[in-house]
């Protein structure tokens, strides 16, 4: 699978992936004679970072972070990379004064520990060769302050009985955008759907297969739904409510990203 | 991001310090949105502390040292101590070592030996739109609100990385845009002296990293230092406008925005919510660097009012010297005078633990940067206080 990024420091490396879900600070965070992260949670000696591709949303912390990677690199006990969903300066400068190659833009919850991971910030992208995408549309349909979810059969081919947004396999170089509305037709009988947002792309893992779910915002003017054979059952929600229902995996983020900048 | 020929040229052919400079402002230039890089005409750095930056900067610093030059005149933040009275401060030998060698590597890169945090004090004066790269908060925010000169709050690397380069990413405060105001701060009691920093403190943690356009606010050039101090601690402040009083208050658009109105009951919840001592062992004064002036008027104040616990001056070495009766009197009552270093980043913890100031910048970061519970009160009601 290809995942488009942003260079922030050139180079290309390739690693084992390290997954930090959390923000993360190199001081405190890596033992600068070892190499190994530091948990505080844990007693035992953390993971090595060196030659793994480190992943974490973004820096927090003290500027010396930059000085932390920069020993790491030189000593040879640092990462082989750095990806990030939204890089920040010191973590920033810091690739650049180890000489490591960076990119962000990537939402790191798509990465497990131990995916093989190429990443080629001069070519803008993050390569994990052992791994499937599936490209899908999410569609948030909103009426009034709440939004449908709609139950799966148990006839579709993933996630039968879970809840869901509108949703559709993306075929080839479709559309996204046009994908959406076809599959409210489809799905929820709804032709007068209004497009608000496109949100910034969530990557749903599932084993071996990458979800790359473009997540939308439509409104409806009515909350009248006719379902397909895709689907069972349909509530229409306010959002915070999505917490109490079994559901494909990372809707919660898609909906926060199809609903951002509203 | 646009590149020049030379810089181009930087990047690919210069030495490694020239391509890992250029590597670094190209990189926040690109993360920032920078169209190119602008010359600046000055340069300062932080991260020169020892007891900040420890050993990840000290090698760091002595590595790019071996072949970076600085381009343009520049000044370094405070040390970790003064290092011509750290024997009798206490402190230990090993730290005092570490401390001289990040000094003499940033001199070996022809940074000037000045280790201070108020360099628009001593000399360094950018003018209205001339275009600097400045670390340290303060001074980022004194050098663009009172003087009119143009700086992002700079990093410690993407400064040093802009002093060899001799230009900076041009964007956010370098532009017209990114120095109009956020929000009008509308001043509903007088001001003064300590005052600054309590107003400092309040304003910063209400605006993040807005831009306050300031009314109601009458101060000389000290007290516009302590107030930006503490305003760019607490907040992300890198700039303020005080109406009829800076230059650029008159371009500053104010129609529609937020009004954060401050009245004597803030100030006073202030200075309360950051005192978390109920007594101290060290008054400490500075943070930002006394100015001479500053420094003649404490030393007069020690001198009527004796106090029973040490009193630690922290200026620059040229006011030190400028001012040697000041320095004998605050000395003959038992305080130091300590010059290249200041309060926040000094080593105090392996002595004291509960600190009495002025500043408000020293109340904010003594808790986590020094370990200290503090007072915050005025120099005179301090005086009193521990007679």
């Amino acid at each position: 699978m290809r995942i488009p990024a942003r260079r922030i420091a050139p180079g290309r490396a390739e690693g084992v992936a390290l997954v930090h879900p959390a923000p993360f600070s190199f001081v405190g965070g890596v033992d600068l004679g070892t190499g190994r992260l530091l948990d505080p949670a844990s007693d035992g000696p953390g993971e090595r970072v060196r030659d793994r591709v480190l992943a974490f949303p973004h820096g927090k912390g003290s500027t010396v972070g930059s000085y932390v990677i920069y020993g790491l690199a030189k000593r040879g006990i640092g990462p082989a990379a750095i990806v990030n969903e939204r890089a920040e300066a010191i973590v920033a400068v810091g690739a650049i004064l180890g000489g490591l190659p960076m990119v962000d833009g990537v939402d790191v919850q798509g990465l497990r520990p131990g995916d093989r991971v190429v990443v080629d910030a001069d070519a803008d992208e993050v390569l994990l060769p052992d791994v499937k995408a599936r490209p899908v549309v999410s569609v948030l349909l909103r009426n009034r302050g709440r939004v449908l979810l709609v139950q799966r059969s148990g006839k579709v081919g993933s996630f039968r009985g879970r809840w869901s947004a509108v949703s559709g396999y993306l075929e080839g170089d479709e559309d996204p955008r046009e994908r959406a509305r076809q599959e409210v037709r489809e799905e929820t009988g709804i032709r007068s759907a209004r497009f608000r947002h496109a949100g910034r792309a969530v990557l749903a893992r599932h084993e071996d297969t990458i979800y790359l779910v473009h997540p939308f915002l439509f409104d409806v003017p009515s909350r009248r739904v006719r379902l397909d054979w895709e689907n069972v059952a349909h509530r229409w929600i306010r959002p915070a409510e999505v917490a109490t229902f079994d559901t494909v995996p990372r809707l919660k983020d898609v909906m926060s990203s199809a609903l951002s900048l509203q | 991001m646009h590149l020049t020929r030379g810089q181009e040229r930087l990047l690919v052919d210069g030495t490694a310090a020239q391509r890992k400079a250029m590597g670094i402002l190209v990189a926040i230039g690109e993360l920032y949105g920078a169209r190119g890089l602008v010359r600046i005409t000055s340069a300062h750095v932080a991260g020169a502390s020892y007891k900040m930056i420890g050993d990840p900067g000290l090698e760091f610093i002595e590595d790019f040292a071996r072949d970076a030059r600085v381009t343009v005149p520049t000044t370094v933040n405070p040390l970790g101590t003064d290092l011509r009275q750290w024997k009798e401060l206490g402190v230990p030998p090993e730290f005092a070592e570490k401390q001289a060698r990040i000094a003499r590597a940033y001199e070996g890169m022809g940074v000037r030996p000045v280790y201070s945090c108020t360099p628009y004090a001593l000399g360094v004066r950018p003018a209205l739109g001339e275009h600097v790269a400045w670390a340290e908060s303060n001074a980022t925010c004194f050098a663009n609100s009172v003087l009119g000169a143009r700086t992002n709050r700079e990093g410690g690397p993407s400064a040093l990385a802009a002093a060899v380069v001799g230009a900076t990413p041009n964007y956010g405060l370098h532009l017209d845009a990114g120095r109009q105001p956020t929000h009008v701060l509308d001043v509903r009691t007088k001001v003064r002296g300590f005052g600054f920093s309590l107003l400092g403190l309040f304003a910063g943690k209400v605006l993040g990293d807005g831009l306050p356009f300031v009314r109601g606010l009458v101060g000389g050039e000290d007290d516009l230092k302590w107030f930006g101090a503490a305003l760019a601690s607490s907040g992300s402040v890198g700039m303020f406008h005080l109406e009829r009083r800076t230059p650029e208050w008159r371009k500053a658009r104010t129609r529609g925005l937020p009004t954060v109105r401050v009245t004597k009951a803030d100030l006073d919840a202030t200075k309360a919510a950051y005192t978390t001592a109920d007594d101290a062992d060290l008054i400490a004064l500075g943070a930002p660097q006394l100015s001479a002036e500053e420094l003649r008027e404490i030393a007069a104040i020690v001198d009527r009012r004796a106090p029973r616990i040490p009193v630690w001056v922290f200026t620059s070495r040229a006011a030190r010297e400028a001012c040697p009766a000041a320095v004998a009197t605050i000395e003959r009552h038992g305080g130091r005078v300590l010059a290249d270093t200041c309060l926040e980043v000094t080593l105090l913890e392996h002595r004291f633990s509960r600190v009495a100031t002025p500043s408000g910048k020293g109340a904010y970061y003594l808790p986590s940067l020094c370990k200290q519970r503090v007072i915050l009160e005025d120099i005179e009601t301090l005086m009193e206080r521990f007679a």
